[in-house]
């Protein structure tokens, strides 16, 4: 009995301070994201806005109605096509975007021009600190009806009329892939780049000697040496698979492309804050992210069990 | 040693492509500042492309003119300047104790923040807490839930813990606190990495605009890029401060143009010179 509380005090006494420096951070995340986690509930109840003077009385006040926003979340035509949309967005960034960095950094660090390398990635990394609503501005500009890219179209006789590249359901993932890639590859090349730079530089010297092209040192050196890391990241990723890009969709699509554009986090959007269906949106939401924590918990798991390193 | 012909070519395939990648990251912003150059006539018949045409400075008399500009500007500045040292302190502060192997606490402590950054309550809640916290329309709104990130303290904790041991050790010995030690010690030995974390943070809040849309309704209190945001989906942009003549001349095109290059001009200054230190920052952070 008297041997723990000593234990404690000798703790306290040494470590003490140690625990205010973590003071900040822990009111913080108690406030903003922990008390959210406790909103959770308004997905089990029917929230009605005017059943308190403040939410958390009108949360309290609500009906439980159980798991019946869940029930019916399959057989809701919005529910399951922004379902499928988020998978089949994310699955086209993964096929497409995810091999493009990889390359970059194989050709970025194949330059001898310091010059050239510098200015090549600062223009590279560049568009990954603008915002979408910047990026969807310099879209929208140059596929308007006037922009440029019409005017080539229709000056070289390919097309007659414009074509509304933000309004049509054929081109809309197209253009959120293509978009996505401009904006960032460049800057998730970075860390293949520093994992390349990383390579034992007599590898390449011995190969050189023996008379390896430049072609057969990327495919028997640079891509052997640096696969752990493709292959993480690529776990990685793929438990990502359910956040489509929230702030993208967001600022390109309009009801237009609903069809093909819609996603289970711009749905959410919608129908809490502008229908005011709070508890549906939040049923949505919970299922977004206890999907995304298994996917994400899975690929942790794996990265860690192949490479004993994973995202913690 | 000789270049045989194929590296020779492989060469100038990689320079080739690199420099059209290059290109198309530019011309998009070429044809934007042309645009927001050139006059109603040009920009509506379609004859702009990299270079402005019947020039004139008009769109940017109008941002200048543009309370509503001027107005996001300033909250902007505030939240990024305000939030970004606070969320550095706090970030830093955390990821202090987090990195000391002789804390005990540390693991308890750091799933606490590890769960943050892998479920979160979602859109709805977070909002009707807001509400409750009564932060509707006020600019706290915009800082306060943005102040810690989790990837950004595991970056500081994990450079944090590649200091050697013995500078702190020697630092106790003299009879230094764990405060000093980490004001004098470890927070001067880190700065690309803190650099790099300042960069990150004050990006994340010149770029927010979400919060601003969901917290704010005072046009007065609302962020530049929320701003924006209600620009992107605007056909025709009511340019009735301006004299007549001024803006018969102007197309939305043109003020929008102009309005998206001011705000994004304040990135494309400093990033150029912050870059050698994210790069640095990044690498080192993440290499644990």
């Amino acid at each position: 009995m008297k041997k723990k509380p000593n234990k404690l005090l000798k703790h306290f006494k040494q470590y003490g301070a140690l625990y205010f420096f973590l003071i900040p951070g822990l009111i913080l995340v108690a406030i903003f994201n922990y008390a959210p986690m406790a909103g959770i509930v308004i997905a089990f109840k029917n929230y009605d806005i005017f059943a308190g003077r403040t939410p958390v009385e009108s949360i309290i006040k609500s009906e439980w109605v159980g798991f019946a926003h869940f029930k019916t979340l399959f057989s809701n035509s919005d529910f399951t096509r922004a379902f499928r949309n988020t998978l089949i967005i994310s699955t086209y960034k993964i096929v497409f975007l995810f091999p493009i960095p990889i390359i970059l950094a194989i050709m970025i660090t194949d330059i001898k021009a310091l010059w050239y390398k510098k200015v090549i990635q600062t223009i590279l990394y560049l568009p990954h600190f603008l915002s979408w609503i910047v990026v969807t501005a310099l879209f929208l500009q140059i596929l308007g009806p006037y922009g440029v890219i019409n005017n080539w179209l229709k000056n070289l006789n390919i097309i007659e009329q414009s074509i509304a590249f933000f309004g049509n359901n054929d081109i809309f993932r197209g253009l959120v892939v293509i978009s996505a890639g401009w904006k960032e590859v460049g800057w998730n090349a970075i860390i293949y780049i520093a994992a390349i730079t990383g390579i034992n530089p007599q590898l390449y010297e011995a190969a050189k000697i023996d008379g390896a092209s430049k072609m057969q040192q990327v495919i028997y050196i640079t891509i052997p040496s640096i696969a752990n890391t493709i292959i993480m990241l690529f776990i990685l990723r793929i438990g990502a698979i359910l956040d489509a890009g929230f702030d993208q969709i967001f600022n390109m699509y309009s009801y237009v492309v609903y069809d093909k554009g819609d996603i289970l986090s711009t749905l959410v959007y919608r129908s809490g804050i502008g229908d005011q269906n709070y508890s549906f949106a939040t049923a949505v939401g919970l299922f977004n992210s206890v999907v995304a924590l298994v996917m994400v918990l899975g690929g942790n798991y794996l990265s860690r069990k192949i490479f004993k390193k994973g995202l913690w | 040693m000789l270049e045989s012909k194929s590296d020779k070519i492989f060469s100038l395939v990689v320079y080739i492509i690199l420099s059209i990648f290059g290109l198309s990251i530019i011309m998009p912003f070429l044809n934007l500042l042309a645009t927001s150059l050139s006059d109603q006539v040009a920009v509506s018949n379609g004859s702009v492309s990299f270079w402005p045409k019947n020039f004139t400075w008009s769109a940017y008399q109008f941002v200048i003119q543009n309370n509503q500009f001027w107005n996001g500007l300033k909250t902007t500045v505030f939240v990024t300047l305000v939030g970004t040292t606070l969320a550095l302190m706090v970030t830093t502060l955390a990821a202090y104790p987090l990195s000391l192997p002789k804390f005990k606490a540390r693991k308890f402590f750091l799933v606490i923040f590890i769960i943050v950054m892998l479920f979160n309550g979602g859109l709805i809640p977070t909002y009707l807490l807001i509400n409750q916290l009564g932060l509707r329309n006020n600019r706290w709104a915009l800082i306060l839930p943005s102040l810690i990130s989790t990837y950004n303290m595991l970056l500081v904790k994990n450079y944090f813990e590649t200091l050697p041991e013995a500078l702190y050790e020697s630092a106790k010995i003299d009879g230094a606190t764990e405060f000093q030690i980490f004001i004098k010690i470890t927070l001067p030995l880190s700065l690309p990495t803190l650099a790099t974390v300042a960069l990150f943070y004050a990006v994340g809040f010149w770029n927010a605009y979400v919060n601003g849309m969901l917290y704010i309704s005072t046009p007065s209190k609302m962020p530049l890029q929320t701003y924006l945001q209600t620009l992107l989906n605007m056909a025709y942009i009511p340019a009735h401060e301006l004299s007549p003549e001024v803006a018969e001349s102007l197309s939305t095109e043109s003020i929008r143009a102009a309005t998206i290059f001011s705000a994004t001009i304040p990135i494309l200054v400093l990033y150029p010179f912050l870059q050698k230190y994210f790069v640095k920052g990044l690498v080192l952070g993440s290499d644990k």
